[in-house]
């Protein structure tokens, strides 16, 4: 347990320090990996299997991988998974179950969280009226987003904000109040939810034949695309959207990128531009590899992301997603998923298959 | 580099907007239609085979069709020249590996292969030609259909010759469609068949349009007798909803192959050469083809153990990988691959009898498992999956949900197994057996996907005896 004290002490100590060094990350890194590799089971045989072992392995970038649907196949945690103080779930299920993410304590996930938000989302601002489209905490108690939003409500929202959802969706009457009070008053205002709640309300603005022009100083974020929830709108299109119905400056609206297997979030600096770069704080750093090599690929080709999050110090740091980009100086682009492989032959394909599997469980 | 692609028949028009598809620096250009031109390519046709190909016999066609492959299968013809520099190209497979299976699978169109062909599924193959006396009595005729439309997917080299030369056995018009992964095969065949015969200059026609064309689709299908449909399930479902009644459906969906090896291949002498086979099949298109191995059951009891087994299959692997190195592999390929990889990797720790062979660089990967209730798929591309059973029975239950699925078993067993596993293989829906080695060379005749190939083509015509005998009554010589 002291083991697990020292990390988190030093993990505090290397999120606050904003002027951290690579070489300081790298210990860090090593540290952490040390530890996991002692202590969450599953990846230490997963590591042996790859021939690294803390000896072998000299920097981060050595640290060996795990892919994010790993979350789904065996718990990968340092500590007792029934000891944890919240477990996150993905929403995507294959066959049925959902990838965990435990957490002994929202200690970190929580710093992280909250240090990111402030540079990336507030900025200057302390406080801000905000409205969330999204469920609570207590109606999904594993979504990480969910935890993520009642975060920023509790740490950055004034004592008027509110969740703006209903159970039949989004509660337009109080929306429309908001809005309106905003758009009065001259009080800044900030919209937060899932990427398929607002064109939900783009729909419900449309059908009303209303727009809003929010005061300066406004701000929105989406997360998380559409998940077959909604329509599917291209980037522009929806930024263009929020812009016209909202009246807020496109570079005001920034989108989140975070997944439930890391415990820190990505941010853009708005979207005048899409795809917006990407980047992190100081204690996420991502590559971009070809998967069969697990190398870096040249500096703006296209690759895979792989992130190395010493936020997850429980679970896994370094984690190879499902997400295609290309590096740049600034930090990365997201150019979406890694759809499966389609086939080619007239042989099957996974996604064939299971798809099959799925319609016939029904 | 440029090549066209296509062909199309003497519709009194040249004019056609051009579609490039891109492989690397090879431009493959082929001809778009328009609504209109598509309808005079169908009318075209359909009086092509009404004319020509109705009016020559079989053993004519037979004879073309033979002169054609003969050419294809000359290392020294321009045609088999531009195969070899191109397919590789377009598929990404390896050079090598093109050359060794385009010749091993245009053997089966060799002239005797085609008389087998015919005779497995009519027996009498002048009954394409004329009414042909029944030992019942009266007399049959097998007439083929005026127009045949093939919908070819894939990007499995040649792969739409099954079909296409079925449809000219048959006397049908052909009109087929190319898939983009792999446009030229079908395109020089057709214009090899012009060159040999020039009478069929206007019996058939290659063309491309992107898949899910409703309006295309719909127009063509309804102007065929029979549409004939290689693909997913996804795309099928959504061809057949295009598809009138009143038009033939044969859909040739997605399968999966497997291979079964039986302790009695597997003493020290012989377990070597098995491993070997069954390594090529998995090699040979990187297990693209339908009849393509996904996994392997391997029975325990022999001298070399199923692990052992694996052990060996992944060796073979390793040493094809340098002689016909893998296609070059898209991100997605490479990182759902990885993805399977690295997944399997993190289950061996719940799974300790479980093993993961593979180099570092992924060229190949072997799972060894003794859980024998998995039957999934592979993620393909030299990735196969060793499961030990002990009894056949015991693995029989995990596939027969997906029976729609299966085509080819690959097996190494003694007669006496051979015949018992077929027995209980042919109930749960497998309609082919071969031997490690040849799960991707099919013979000629064979049942695909347990179907008949020209059978299903033709519609029998009957002379029943009482009309004929009714016929002598009316006869001007009658007494």
């Amino acid at each position: 347990m002291n083991q697990q004290q020292d990390i988190i002490k030093n993990l505090t100590t290397f999120i606050e320090n904003k002027s951290s060094t690579d070489g300081d990350f790298n210990d860090l890194a090593l540290q952490i990996f040390a530890y996991q590799y002692q202590h969450n089971l599953p990846y230490q045989a997963f590591c042996r299997q790859k021939g690294k072992t803390p000896r072998l392995v000299k920097t981060w970038k050595d640290i060996p991988f795990v892919p994010i649907n790993a979350f789904k196949e065996v718990p990968l945690s340092c500590t007792d998974p029934e000891d944890a103080e919240a477990v996150f779930m993905t929403s995507g299920t294959t066959k049925g179950i959902r990838g965990k993410h435990y957490h002994p304590t929202l200690e970190i996930y929580d710093l992280s969280m909250t240090a990111n938000f402030k540079e990336r989302f507030m900025k200057e601002t302390e406080n801000i009226r905000i409205g969330v489209l999204f469920p609570t905490e207590k109606e999904m108690p594993n979504s990480s987003l969910a935890h993520y939003l009642a975060l920023a409500v509790q740490e950055f929202g004034t004592e008027d904000s509110h969740y703006l959802l209903n159970e039949s969706g989004l509660d337009m009457d109080r929306l429309l109040g908001e809005l309106t009070q905003a758009e009065e008053t001259g009080e800044p205002y900030a919209l937060l939810g899932a990427s398929y709640s607002f064109v939900h309300l783009f729909e419900e603005l449309e059908k009303v034949g209303k727009t809003f022009s929010l005061p300066k100083g406004s701000r929105i974020l989406d997360t998380g695309g559409y998940k077959n929830q909604s329509k599917e709108l291209e980037l522009n299109e929806f930024y263009q959207l929020l812009s016209t119905f909202l009246g807020v400056d496109r570079r005001t609206c920034i989108n989140m990128y975070g997944v439930t297997e890391l415990s820190t979030q990505f941010y853009d600096d708005g979207n005048d531009v899409v795809p917006s770069v990407k980047s992190g704080p100081h204690w996420i750093k991502t590559r971009v590899i070809n998967p069969l090599s697990g190398e870096e690929v040249e500096k703006g080709e296209r690759g895979v992301l792989v992130h190395c999050d010493l936020a997850n110090f429980n679970s896994v740091t370094t984690i190879l997603t499902e997400d295609l980009g290309v590096q740049n100086d600034d930090g990365f682009l997201l150019l979406g998923r890694v759809k499966g492989a389609e086939a080619r032959g007239c042989s099957i394909a996974v996604e064939e298959f299971i798809d099959f599997t799925r319609g016939s469980a029904k | 580099m440029k090549e066209v692609a296509g062909y199309i028949p003497d519709i009194g028009e040249e004019e056609f907007q051009w579609k490039v598809l891109q492989f690397g620096d090879l431009e493959v250009e082929i001809p778009l239609l328009t609504e209109e031109q598509m309808n005079l390519v169908i009318e075209t046709v359909k009086k092509g085979s009404e004319e020509i190909l109705k009016s020559l016999t079989i053993s004519e066609i037979v004879t073309i069709i033979d002169r054609v492959t003969d050419r294809l299968l000359d290392r020294n013809s321009s045609y088999r020249q531009k195969a070899e520099k191109l397919l590789p190209i377009v598929t990404g497979y390896d050079e090598e590996m093109i050359r060794l299976g385009l010749t091993s699978y245009l053997k089966s169109f060799r002239k005797h292969e085609l008389q087998r062909f015919l005779v497995e599924d009519l027996s009498n193959p002048l009954l394409l030609d004329d009414f042909q006396p029944r030992v019942k009595g009266g007399f049959s005729k097998a007439v083929g259909p005026d127009l045949i439309t093939h919908i070819w997917a894939g990007n499995v080299p040649a792969l739409p010759l099954w079909s296409f030369v079925s449809g000219l056995l048959v006397k049908a018009g052909n009109i087929g469609k190319v898939s983009s992964g792999e446009p030229l095969f079908a395109s020089w065949f057709a214009h090899l068949l012009v060159e040999v015969e020039p009478r069929l200059a206007n019996c058939f026609a290659v063309v491309w349009w992107k898949g899910g064309d409703v309006e295309r689709e719909t127009s063509l299908f309804r102007q065929s007798d029979i549409v004939i449909g290689y693909g997913g399930n996804h795309s099928l479902e959504s061809l057949q909803s295009r598809i009138p009644v009143t038009t033939r459906f044969l859909p040739f969906g997605h399968k999966i192959s497997f291979g079964l090896v039986l302790h009695s291949a597997l003493d020290s002498q012989k377990a070597w050469r098995t491993a070997h086979q069954a390594a090529l099949d998995v090699v040979r298109y990187d297990q693209q083809g339908c009849y393509s191995p996904h996994l392997f059951y391997v029975q325990t009891g022999g001298n070399v153990s199923p692990k052992e087994f694996a052990r060996y299959m992944a060796r073979e692997l390793e040493n094809f990988s340098k002689r016909y190195p893998r296609r070059k592999l898209s991100m997605e390929e490479s990182a759902s691959l990885t993805s399977w990889r690295q997944k399997e990797e993190m289950s061996l720790f719940s799974n300790q009898n479980k093993e993961v062979l593979g180099d570092s660089a992924n060229h190949w990967t072997v799972v060894y498992e003794e859980e024998k209730g998995v039957f999934a798929p592979s993620p393909l591309n030299r990735v196969i999956r060793v499961i030990a059973f002990e009894k056949v029975e015991d693995i029989v239950p995990s596939m027969k949900p997906y029976r729609s699925f299966l085509q080819t078993v690959g097996m190494a067993a003694s007669p006496k197994e051979l015949f018992q596993c077929a027995e209980i293989l042919g109930r749960i829906g497998v309609t082919r057996i071969t031997a490690l080695g040849r799960m991707t060379s099919p013979e000629p005749g064979w049942h695909h996907d347990g179907r008949f190939n020209i059978t299903d083509l033709v519609q029998m015509v009957d002379i029943e005896s009482s009309a004929e005998e009714a016929s002598e009554r009316f006869a001007p010589y009658e007494d």
